[in-house]
């Protein structure tokens, strides 16, 4: 069979050789040695958001708790897709596991230059895209025409976008979808409202849920949900995911109970 | 990120913030400045460390705060080791002024043994009422004034050290005009830092004169002239 030179390589499979992963923004922009062995155990490593142009953190970033988990919201710094990909291509290349970066999808022109200055990147698993806040189901299915090419791509998508993308996504059949953290509101300390995304196992219950939806509408998954124990695991894996997304997880300084989340071990 | 034990002894009321004593080895205790990710074990109500700082206590035991209000004596704990970069006092520094704005001078208060013991002379600029917990753990050579003595005289000190919450900077700023000052000084920036530096999330981000720095890795204490005059 000859190649037709018109039509791009689509890689279309994602293996995961190993089920977990960090979520974007849990561990940086590149796998870092300070984090510890935990890389050993990781089936990719996911960058924190890069998008096309600098971004410099949220004047009004914060972090708040509350009861079972907290809110943050940064604002996404970055340095922009060109200076991060001169920054840690090489780090990326060497990473002892295949990478995922998370582009920040603001319109699908952009996406598509992303994608151009992406490929023929060293061990680059897939991308993985964080959609703009007021994506419909019609930009939804442009922007990922626009991110086809070489890698795989996979929509990230909160539990509250699920009924507006599920018919969408069903049609679409992504490689994989990555079901990414709840966003919410608190009481911000000047009086005010600020809006951001939710971690810690507060958010479990809910995620767990969204993560079933998706699995029975056929989709491949990967979901985050505030997984810090074992049974958290097991019943994403019960439900049918392909792979869990870790943050508050990796931040705690007791690494026996991380460990236990990622070896099954007592 | 190594993990390592202790033992919470003993709680103490410092002002408005507890302070607990903990059986670090004398390797593992943050100079002033430094802070140090702690955690309960077996706690289900705490989601991410805390970062404790060196806080006013007996010399020859470590006292690290602000500790969660539900910690109790005995409490087992697991910390890592500390981060950070802490104050810069100079060894010649003789007139040596904590200044913490709009904060507890907690933080602040082990340097003031550091400089003492040094020879240096120590005032604590303070805008209102120490309570007597706070008080207590006040060095008797340390004088206490107001900062408008500060402001009025501001040959005397050759070296400052400010405590200022990052979300208050700008406001703060305004309170000193650091271009009547010749000397030195750091400032210890206050902010939520829930990454310790492992995710880069950029909660913790001040604007200095080298650009956007983490003030989990690159602070939590900057020198004055990096940080000031760009806030405003």
């Amino acid at each position: 069979m000859w190649l037709d030179e018109d039509k791009p390589i689509l890689k279309r499979d994602l293996v995961l050789e190993k089920p977990f992963l960090n979520t974007s923004g849990a561990l940086g922009f590149t796998p870092h040695p300070a984090a510890g062995p935990i890389f050993d155990f990781l089936g990719a490593f996911i960058t924190n958001p890069i998008s096309r142009n600098p971004r410099q953190p949220a004047a009004n970033r914060i972090y708040l708790p509350f009861p079972g988990g907290f809110m943050l919201h940064t604002g996404h710094p970055n340095p922009g897709i060109t200076r991060a990909v001169k920054r840690y291509q090489r780090r990326w290349a060497g990473a002892a596991l295949p990478v995922i970066i998370h582009v920040l999808v603001e319109s699908p022109s952009m996406l598509a230059e992303m994608v151009r200055k992406l490929e023929g990147l060293e061990n680059i698993l897939a991308l993985e895209l964080g959609l703009p806040p007021d994506c419909d189901p019609g930009l939804l299915s442009v922007i990922m025409a626009a991110g086809v090419g070489e890698l795989p791509v996979i929509p990230c998508l909160n539990p509250g976008q699920i009924p507006i993308f599920l018919d969408t996504l069903k049609e679409l059949k992504p490689i994989t979808v990555h079901l990414v953290e709840p966003r919410g509101s608190m009481p911000a300390p000047d009086g005010g409202l600020v809006t951001g995304r939710l971690y810690g196992p507060a958010i479990f219950p809910v995620m767990l849920q969204a993560a079933q939806t998706l699995v029975n509408a056929g989709l491949q998954v990967i979901a985050n949900g505030g997984v810090i124990a074992r049974w958290q695991v097991d019943a994403f894996l019960k439900a049918g995911v392909i792979g869990i997304g870790l943050a508050c997880a990796f931040w705690q300084v007791e690494q026996a109970q991380l460990l236990r989340v990622l070896n099954n071990s007592n | 990120m190594t993990s390592l034990r202790a033992n919470l002894i003993e709680i103490i009321q410092l002002g408005s913030e507890i302070g607990g004593v903990l059986d670090l080895p004398v390797d593992h205790w943050p100079e002033p400045g430094q802070y140090l990710a702690c955690q309960r074990l077996s706690s289900f109500s705490e989601i991410l460390p805390v970062s404790l700082f060196a806080m006013p206590g007996s010399l020859d035991q470590l006292t690290l705060g602000p500790i969660p209000a539900d910690w109790l004596p005995s409490d087992q704990l697991a910390y890592s080791p500390p981060q950070g970069h802490g104050f810069s006092l100079p060894i010649s520094a003789r007139r040596v002024g904590l200044v913490p704005l709009q904060v507890s001078p907690a933080r602040l208060l082990p340097l003031a043994d550091t400089a003492l013991a040094q020879g240096a002379a120590v005032a604590l600029f303070y805008a209102s009422s120490l309570s007597s917990s706070m008080l207590s753990w006040v060095p008797s050579s340390v004088e206490i004034l107001p900062v408008s003595t500060l402001l009025e005289n501001p040959d005397w000190p050759d070296y400052l050290a400010f405590d200022v919450e990052r979300a208050t900077l700008e406001q703060v700023i305004d309170l000193v005009d650091l271009r009547t000052f010749q000397c030195s000084g750091d400032v210890l920036v206050r902010t939520p830092m829930p990454c310790r530096g492992l995710g880069k999330c950029g909660v913790c981000a001040v604007h200095t004169t080298r650009g956007w720095k983490y003030v989990c890795m690159d602070g939590p204490v900057f020198p004055i002239t990096e940080v000031w005059h760009v806030a405003r």
